[in-house]
């Protein structure tokens, strides 16, 4: 009970830093998918003439994309960051990856709200299918906390982490098919897309708002394995570590 | 145990993982398949029990151990070996500034840290004590704490410390900044909440502090405990160091 009042305290933290002088403050969590996808439409629109209603199929895309790279970079320099916290109270460490993580969600509920609005001139269809993202959300939650469990933990140690994360993102983000359908690729290049655990995610999520037809079983099961197995990898890893946390920071 | 006894530690060691990487940190693992971590022990074989409402000083040159020390005590780090047993409750170990978030306010500290020292948000007491004994002005506490120099952040950071009441309070050398005024103001203070027979850990490297504060007191030196005795016999250990 103790420590979700502590995590509720350290969320509200992270909420309030993150807008902490900025103008628009929380709007920016909607404002940046919006700016991607304006590039998008420049430069990418007309080249997948094949995508039935672009905009919607980008924007719902990026908004899960930015869900989870926000968390990640946020969240990385976590434990090295708290190190004041750390060394002179005794709350157990996974506290601060999971404030970040609740964090963001509070900021990935206000761009939601907002998507679901702004949408409604570019044909999103409302319907009780839209509650699918409660769960949806959920798992990618569950994956996300095993990435940055993983992440935060060894880039005590190793601070290159940090870095390395900065040029693997571009590298996910553009082996998701977020910004071009998923047609465009075949062959071996599908086999790596099917490699990358964000694209079950992205495409499940993509489909509550966007395909005719709910997303299959199969994708649900894949997102839940997938979602389970990085935690119990995140969540080994720092357990392994967060006894040397306070001599390295 | 006695019944008595508020903290015993029997043969505690405690060790950290060295990083033994330099610059070129990546090729010197793959070409010299050196070991990254390498283990440097920092406590060895420490033993002493602390009373209820005993006071202990923790005198030491730097580097000799002591933080480690103090965050063992509290729990923050888990010894490698040896029998720690605590009855009690712990306030918030005392360091400059520890756990302040520079962007914050003062009442946005105030109220962040309140609630990871597990004090409950109705006690609303609880900010007016700190604001009252901090002595900051209302304007003063609506800025971040970035923009307050060091004699204001040591009276904040002290000042929320004391609000959790605890069976142990750690005080690890904080008196030395802050003027003169709230300086004599905390040693009153301390002095108040170990008349209530709270016991204290004080760590400085002033014998004075210790001597006003302390009834026995200890003298690590590299890790190890090298004297025990009365706060006055290990005063005069500690100054012949030097």
């Amino acid at each position: 009970m103790q420590n979700i009042t502590r995590i509720y305290a350290l969320s509200k933290r992270n909420v309030i830093l993150r807008y902490k002088n900025s103008l628009v403050g929380f709007f920016w969590g909607f404002f940046k998918p919006l700016l991607y996808l304006l590039i998008f439409i420049v430069i990418f629109a007309a080249q997948f003439p094949s995508v039935n209603n672009y905009i919607l199929y980008a924007t719902s895309g990026l908004i899960f994309w930015f869900f989870f790279s926000n968390v990640t970079n946020q969240a990385i320099g976590t434990i090295v960051g708290s190190a004041g916290l750390i060394k002179s109270l005794n709350i157990p460490p996974v506290s601060f990856p999971i404030s970040e993580l609740v964090g963001e969600l509070f900021n990935f509920f206000l761009t939601l709200v907002v998507f679901l609005v702004v949408m409604y001139w570019f044909g999103i269809s409302y319907s009780l299918r839209l509650l699918l993202i409660v769960p949806c959300t959920i798992l990618f939650s569950i994956f996300s906390l095993g990435v940055i469990l993983l992440l935060s933990s060894l880039n005590v140690f190793f601070r290159d982490i940090s870095i390395i994360w900065g040029t693997v993102q571009p590298a996910l983000f553009y082996i998701t098919p977020i910004a071009y359908p998923e047609s465009l690729l075949q062959g071996r290049n599908m086999f790596i897309i099917k490699c990358n655990p964000i694209y079950y995610f992205i495409k499940l999520g993509r489909g509550i708002f966007n395909d005719p037809i709910a997303p299959s079983n199969r994708l649900w099961a894949y997102c839940a394995i997938i979602a389970f197995v990085m935690y119990g990898i995140g969540a080994f890893v720092f357990s392994r570590l967060k006894n040397q946390f306070i001599s390295t920071i | 145990m006695n019944a008595d006894t508020l903290i015993s530690f029997d043969k505690v060691s405690v060790s950290f993982w060295q990083n033994n990487m330099g610059i070129n940190s990546i090729k010197d693992l793959i070409t010299k398949r050196k070991k990254p971590f390498s283990s440097k022990t920092i406590l060895k074989d420490i033993s002493f029990e602390v009373k209820r409402g005993e006071s202990m000083g923790i005198l030491g040159r730097n580097g000799s151990g002591k933080s480690t020390l103090l965050r063992t005590i509290a729990g923050l780090i888990k010894p490698q070996d040896g029998i720690i047993k605590v009855n009690g409750s712990f306030a918030p170990i005392l360091a400059i500034g520890a756990g302040l978030e520079l962007e914050l306010s003062g009442y946005e500290n105030i109220s962040l840290l309140l609630s990871l020292y597990g004090t409950s948000r109705k006690n609303t007491n609880a900010g007016e004590e700190i604001k009252e004994f901090s002595e900051l002005s209302e304007d003063v506490l609506r800025m971040p704490v970035k923009r307050y120099s060091s004699g204001m952040v040591a009276r904040l950071a002290f000042s929320i410390s004391l609000a959790k009441q605890a069976d142990i309070l750690i005080i690890d050398e904080v008196l030395s900044v802050g003027d003169q005024g709230f300086q004599a103001k905390c040693m009153d203070k301390i002095h108040q909440i170990k008349a209530q027979g709270t016991t204290i850990l004080f760590v400085s490297h002033f014998p004075d502090g210790v001597l006003k504060i302390c009834d026995t007191a200890i003298l690590l030196e590299n890790g190890q405990i090298t004297h025990r005795g009365t706060a006055k016999e290990i005063c005069d250990n500690y100054t012949l160091l030097f």
